[in-house]
C-alpha cells in the first residue's frame, strides 16, 4: 500500500460521506453499505487498517462508516 | 462466414413517394381498378405504391414532403379536370384514379424531353449509370427523341464543386428537383442549401453561394442520398463504380446506433448508406457513419500479433498461438507471484455485446476475480448508479422517436448536434414543429441555433453547479404547485417523497438562493421549470455534462426526481434519456463489465445470482467487487496490480490526469492491448493483439434507447480473427475452456443468464430488425417505453440531492474553469476519424476562450496558449469564441498530442469514480513552445512508432 493510494481511498470515503445527509447513524450506515457494495476486497481491507491505525484524516461520518464496515465484515 | 442479409427487402427498398401518414381514419379509393384503403392524408402517389402500382416521379421521395415540381407523377382522377400531381393530391373517399393513359404518357414524355434537353447524354460514362432515377424515368416514359436539340442555352458547362472530401457536386447534371435542398431542411435541419435564381437560371447553391466545404454544410450525406441523378455523388462511387450487393449493419460510432447498408463490391466497401428500415435513424446519417469508414482499410491497421519483453524494445511479429501463449504465461506468472487479484481487464464500449460479455467472463471465470471495468466508468457510470437508485433500472426510458411527442425538451450537459447528430436532426424536426427547448449548459450549443425552431431558453450555468440548478428547478415545481400529485401518489414511495419534498422546498434550494452559485438568473430558472412541468409532455435528455462531475450520480438522481415529481415518465413524449457517447456504452454496462455486477446489473454478492452463473460457467465466482479503472491505476502504482488486458479502449488518451495513467501503465509487468491501431495505450503494451473493426465481425450493439441492433460481418478480419475469438483463445490458453463457434451462441448464453434478455436471440433480431430490452416472457417483442405501469423496484424512489460543491475551485492562480467536450467530425480519441478525411474539418484541438478573457491576457486568435492546471500543463492554439461565458474555457481531446487530459484532474464522482472531466481550474497564457509533457510525448511516440516500423521492415524482409 502506498501513501498515494491510501490518500486516494481516504479522499473517496470522505467524499462519499460528504454526499450523505440526514440523521448520522443512518448516513453512516449508507456509507458503509456503499463501501461494502462497491469497493474491492483490498480497498476495504486498506481503509479498515487505516482506521485501526488511527484514521486521522477520516471525517467523523467516514470514520463511523468504516467502523461499521469493519464490524459487518467481522460478523459476516 | 460473410453475411448477405437484407431484411424486409420490399418494405424498405421501395420509395413510396411521399411520407407515411399516421391517421387512424382510413380512406378507400381505387387506383387503376385496384381497391385500396389508406390512412387519411396519404398522397395518391403513396397509395398507388402501397397498391403495388408505380407512377413515374422525380422530385418526390418518401423521406421528404411532397413538392409537386416535376409533374411527372401526374394522374387522371375521375370527375376532376386536368392532370393533378399525385404526390400533392391527398386521397379522398371513393376516388377513382387512373395512372396510365395515352394523354398521361404524352405529357410525361414531354416533361422528360424538356429535362433531357438540358442534361448531358453521357450515361455510359456517368458514375450514376445503373443507379440513376432520371435514366430510369427516361426509360419508363419511353423517351426516344429530344426535338429541341442541344444548341440552345443550357447548364452543361457548369463547374463541378469537389471541395467536400466525400462527395462531389456536378451542377451540369442537376435537374433542380429540390430534393437536396429539402433533405437538408427536412431531414438534416441545417438549411445549408437553397435554390438561387428564378426560372431557367435556378440552381442549387450551398451557403451564400460558396463551395460546399466553406458553407455551413455538415456533410451528413442526406442531399447525396436524395439526389436522383449523379449531381451529388459519393466520390467512392465515382472512383469504384456502383456496388453490387449490400448488407444491413450498425454504425460503430456514437450511441445513436444508426442502421446502414454497407454497399459492397466483393469484400470491398464502396459506400455506407443509411438504412430506411433502421429503427434508430430511419434512413438518416451523419458525416462519421456515412463517410468516415476509411480507417478500416488504413495502412496503420495492426495486421499481426506482436509481443515484446519490455516497452523499451522493438515489437516482434509472432503467430496467434505464440502471442496468446505468451500473454497467458505472463498472466499466470503474475498471479503466481502477486496473487489472484493482481490482474484484471477492461472491456470496450466499442466492441459488441458478445465480446464484452466474453471479456468479463474471462476475468471472472479464468482470472478468478472481479477486476473488470469498462470505459463507461469514465462516461456514464453515474447514470447506472443514479437511475438504478431512483427508477430501478440503469437505462434511458424512451425510444428516440418519443421526442416527436415532447412539448418541452430539456437538454442538460449534452451537445446533440455534435455528439449525437442523427438524433439531433430528429430533435430539431420537433423543435420546428413547435416544441420548446431548454438548454442547461455552460456553452451556447448549436441546438440553440436551430433554424426555424420555436421558443428556446439557455440556462448558462457555471461548470460544476448542475445539482444546484436541478434542485432549484425542482424547488419551483414544488413551490409553485406544479407537481403531478396523482403520479406521485400512485407510482412513488410516499416516505422518500415526503422527505425529499421537505428538503427541496427549503428556501436554500430556491432559484433566488442559488442564483449566485449557478450564475443563472432566478427568473430564467422559474420560467424553465414552468415550461418543463406545466406542458403536456416534458422530456429530459442529458449527456456527459451531467455525469462527468464530482456529483454526477447526484445530478442523475436529481433529474429522475424532477421527472417523477412532474409525472414525466411512463409514456411517449417524456422520460429521462441519457445520450450515450459510444456505440455500445449501454451494452457494455448491460453485459456485466462493472466490477460489482454480473450481466444484467446483478450484484456479485448475491448468492442466488452467483449460483446461476456458477452452474453455467462451471467455476466459482468471487463474491466481492473488483477494482474500478482508477483503483486499478492506483494499485498499479502501489505495486499490487501488475497485469491488465485491455480490449478496444485507449485509457492513455481518454482517461484523466494522463501523467498518472502513464505512470500506472509503466508500472505493469504485463499489458495486453487488443486494438485495431497502435493507440496511445498500446505504446505501453507487451502484447499487441490485432482487433477487428465492426465491418469484420458479427455481433450486436445496444444503443442509447436500449435497442439491440445486429452488427454483420461484411469483410474478413485483417488478422484473421474476430475479437471474441481472441478472448476465447486467451481463456483456453489460461485453462478455462470456451468453445463458441458463432457470436449467436454467446447471445444465447447472455439470454440464459440475464433476466432482461431472456427473449433475445439472433433469429428474433433478424425477424424484428431490432429489439429494445427488456425482452422476456412479459415483453416478448421488447420494451420501447419503460416504466409504463410500475418501476422495476416497484415504486419510484425520490433521492435527496444535497448540493456539494466540487473541491476543484478557481483561485488567483487558476482563475478559469476548463470544460471539455466533442465536435461533430471527430469521434472520441479520434483513432478512427483522425485516419479519415474528417480531419479536414478538425485537424487539431483548440482552446475556446471568451473575447474578454482573451483581451485581458493579450491573446489573439491562433496564438499558442499554455494551459496549466494543478496537475499538468499543455499547449493548444487559441480560438476566440462567444459561445463561451467569461471565466470558462473549452477544448476537445480528439488528438493525443493535445494533451487535454494532462490537465484534467483525478477528482471524480463520489459514488462511481467517474472522472470530473468537466471542471478543471486552469490558467491560460500566451506561450511560444509546446509543454514539457508534449515534448516527452513526441519523443515517446516517435520511439514507439519506430519499434513498430522495425517489425514491418523485418517482416517485409522475411517475405522476400
Amino acid at each position: 500500500m502506498s501513501d498515494q493510494q491510501l490518500q486516494q481511498l481516504v479522499k473517496m470515503v470522505n467524499q462519499i460521506a460528504a454526499n450523505q445527509h440526514g440523521e448520522e447513524a443512518q448516513a453512516a450506515q449508507r456509507v458503509a453499505t456503499h463501501l461494502q457494495k462497491f469497493w474491492a476486497r483490498s480497498m476495504k481491507a486498506q481503509i479498515i487498517a487505516y482506521l485501526d491505525e488511527g484514521g486521522a484524516e477520516l471525517t467523523p461520518l467516514a470514520r463511523e462508516a468504516v467502523l461499521r464496515l469493519k464490524h459487518e465484515r467481522q460478523a459476516g | 462466414m460473410l453475411n448477405y442479409f437484407d431484411p424486409n427487402k420490399d418494405a424498405f427498398s421501395r420509395d413510396m413517394g411521399t411520407p407515411a401518414r399516421l391517421s387512424e381514419k382510413h380512406i378507400a379509393l381505387t387506383i387503376d381498378g385496384v381497391e385500396i384503403s389508406v390512412p387519411e392524408g396519404t398522397s395518391v402517389l403513396r397509395a398507388a405504391a402501397l397498391a403495388g402500382i408505380t407512377i413515374p416521379k422525380l422530385c418526390a421521395s418518401d423521406n421528404l414532403e411532397a413538392f409537386g415540381s416535376c409533374r411527372l407523377c401526374a394522374v387522371e382522377v375521375e370527375g376532376r379536370r386536368g392532370y393533378p400531381a399525385s404526390c400533392t393530391t391527398p386521397v379522398a373517399e371513393g376516388m377513382e384514379v387512373t395512372t396510365q393513359t395515352g394523354k398521361l404518357a404524352k405529357l410525361r414524355r414531354n416533361i422528360m424531353e424538356l429535362y433531357i434537353s438540358d442534361h448531358p447524354l453521357d450515361c455510359l460514362t456517368c458514375p450514376a449509370n445503373g443507379d440513376c432515377e432520371l435514366q430510369d424515368m427516361a426509360g419508363a416514359v419511353g423517351l426516344r427523341q429530344v426535338r429541341y436539340g442541344f444548341d440552345g442555352a443550357n447548364h452543361l458547362d457548369a463547374e463541378t464543386d469537389a471541395s467536400n472530401p466525400y462527395f462531389s457536386f456536378d451542377p451540369s447534371k442537376c435537374i433542380v428537383c429540390s430534393r437536396c435542398v429539402r433533405a437538408c431542411e427536412e431531414v438534416q435541419g441545417t438549411f445549408a442549401l437553397t435554390i438561387d435564381g428564378r426560372g431557367f437560371d435556378s440552381k442549387v447553391v450551398a451557403g451564400q453561394a460558396e463551395n460546399f466545404m466553406d458553407s455551413e454544410c455538415v456533410s451528413c450525406g442526406a442531399c447525396v442520398q436524395a439526389c436522383p441523378t449523379s449531381t451529388l455523388m459519393e466520390k467512392s462511387v465515382i472512383e469504384q463504380g456502383v456496388p453490387e450487393h449490400s448488407v444491413v449493419t450498425t454504425c460503430a460510432y456514437c450511441g445513436v446506433g444508426c442502421s446502414f447498408k454497407a454497399e459492397m463490391k466483393g469484400d470491398q466497401l464502396v459506400r455506407m448508406v443509411p438504412y430506411k428500415g433502421g429503427d434508430a435513424n430511419h434512413g438518416h446519417s451523419c458525416v462519421k457513419g456515412r463517410f468516415a469508414f476509411g480507417y478500416a482499410t488504413h495502412k496503420d491497421r495492426i495486421k499481426a500479433p506482436m509481443i515484446r519483453e519490455s516497452i523499451n524494445a522493438p515489437w516482434r511479429e509472432v503467430s496467434w498461438e505464440e502471442a496468446i501463449g505468451f500473454a497467458a504465461r505472463r498472466l499466470k506468472d503474475t498471479q503466481a507471484k502477486y496473487g489472484r487479484e493482481s490482474i484484471g481487464g477492461i472491456t470496450s464500449s466499442r466492441c459488441t455485446n458478445e465480446e464484452t460479455f466474453l471479456v468479463q467472463k474471462l476475468i471472472r471465470a479464468a482470472f478468478g476475480n472481479n477486476n473488470t471495468d469498462t470505459c463507461a466508468r469514465v462516461c456514464h457510470s453515474p447514470t447506472g448508479f443514479g437511475l438504478k437508485t431512483t427508477l430501478g433500472e440503469s437505462a434511458g426510458t424512451q425510444t428516440f422517436d418519443s421526442v416527436m411527442k415532447a412539448d418541452t425538451i430539456l437538454v442538460i450537459g449534452a451537445n446533440p448536434t455534435d455528439a449525437h447528430p442523427v438524433f439531433a436532426s430528429q430533435m430539431r424536426r420537433r423543435l420546428r414543429q413547435g416544441a420548446t427547448l431548454i438548454v442547461a449548459d455552460p456553452r451556447r450549443i448549436d441546438l440553440l441555433k436551430t433554424p426555424h425552431g420555436s421558443k428556446s431558453m439557455h440556462l448558462a450555468l457555471k461548470p460544476g453547479t448542475n445539482v444546484a440548478l436541478v434542485n432549484s428547478l425542482a424547488h419551483v415545481v414544488v413551490a409553485e404547485g406544479l407537481e403531478d400529485k396523482a403520479f406521485i401518489e400512485s407510482r412513488c414511495e410516499p416516505e422518500a417523497y415526503q422527505a425529499w419534498r421537505e428538503f427541496i422546498k427549503e428556501e436554500r434550494n430556491s432559484p433566488e438562493a442559488l442564483e449566485a452559485e449557478t450564475g443563472v438568473p432566478a427568473a430564467q430558472v422559474r420560467e424553465a421549470a414552468r415550461a418543463y412541468a406545466s406542458v403536456g409532455n416534458g422530456a429530459i435528455y442529458y449527456g456527459l455534462g451531467v455525469t462527468e462531475h464530482s456529483q454526477g450520480s447526484t445530478m442523475v438522481m436529481g433529474i429522475a426526481n424532477l421527472a417523477m415529481a412532474t409525472g414525466n415518465l411512463g409514456r411517449e413524449g417524456v422520460g429521462v434519456n441519457p445520450l450515450r457517447g459510444q456505440n455500445n456504452v449501454q451494452g457494455s454496462c448491460d453485459m456485466g463489465s462493472f466490477p460489482h455486477e454480473l450481466p444484467g446489473y446483478q450484484h456479485v454478492a448475491d448468492p442466488a445470482v452467483r449460483e446461476r452463473f456458477e452452474t453455467v460457467w462451471r467455476v466459482k465466482i468471487d463474491d466481492e467487487p473488483g477494482l474500478r479503472i482508477p483503483n486499478m491505476f492506483d494499485a498499479a502504482i502501489a505495486g499490487t496490480f501488475k497485469a491488465l488486458y485491455v480490449q478496444g479502449e485507449d485509457i492513455a488518451q481518454s482517461d484523466p490526469n494522463t501523467q498518472h495513467v502513464e505512470s500506472a501503465l509503466t508500472s505493469l509487468d504485463c499489458l495486453i492491448v487488443q486494438d485495431i491501431f497502435l493507440n496511445e495505450t498500446a505504446k505501453y503494451a507487451h502484447v499487441l493483439l490485432p482487433g477487428s473493426t465492426f465491418l469484420e465481425k458479427n455481433g450486436t450493439f445496444t444503443n442509447a434507447e436500449r435497442r439491440i441492433n445486429r452488427v454483420r460481418k461484411v469483410m474478413s478480419p485483417v488478422a484473421g480473427k474476430e475479437d471474441w475469438e481472441v478472448t476465447q483463445d486467451l481463456a483456453n490458453a489460461l485453462g478455462y475452456p470456451m468453445n463458441y463457434s458463432h457470436p449467436s451462441e454467446i447471445m444465447d448464453e447472455i439470454a440464459q443468464l440475464t433476466p432482461t434478455f431472456t427473449g433475445v436471440s439472433y433469429a428474433k433480431l433478424d425477424e424484428l430488425g431490432s429489439i429494445q430490452w427488456p425482452c422476456n416472457d412479459v415483453y416478448p417483442n421488447g420494451t420501447p417505453t419503460m416504466h409504463e405501469v410500475d418501476f422495476p423496484i416497484g415504486k419510484g424512489h425520490f433521492a435527496i440531492t444535497e448540493y456539494v460543491a466540487t473541491e476543484e475551485r478557481t483561485n488567483r492562480r487558476y482563475p478559469l474553469l476548463l470544460t471539455t467536450g466533442r465536435i461533430l467530425s471527430q469521434y472520441n480519441v479520434g483513432a478512427q476519424t483522425r485516419r479519415t478525411e474528417n480531419s479536414q474539418w478538425h485537424h487539431e484541438d483548440v482552446l475556446e476562450i471568451h473575447p474578454s478573457d482573451a483581451e485581458m491576457r493579450g491573446i489573439r486568435e491562433g496564438d499558442w496558449l499554455g494551459i496549466a492546471s494543478r496537475v499538468g500543463q499543455t499547449v493548444l492554439r487559441c480560438k476566440i469564441s462567444e459561445r463561451m461565458q467569461p471565466g470558462v474555457v473549452y477544448t476537445t481531446f480528439h488528438h493525443p498530442g493535445s494533451g487535454a487530459n494532462v490537465i484534467t484532474t483525478d477528482n471524480s464522482d463520489w459514488a462511481t469514480n467517474c472522472p470530473e472531466y468537466k471542471v478543471t481550474a486552469v490558467q491560460v497564457e500566451k506561450v511560444t513552445r509546446p509543454s514539457e509533457w508534449q515534448k516527452n510525448f513526441r519523443h515517446f511516440d516517435e520511439r514507439q512508432q519506430a519499434y513498430l516500423g522495425q517489425v514491418t521492415e523485418a517482416s517485409a524482409i522475411a517475405f522476400k
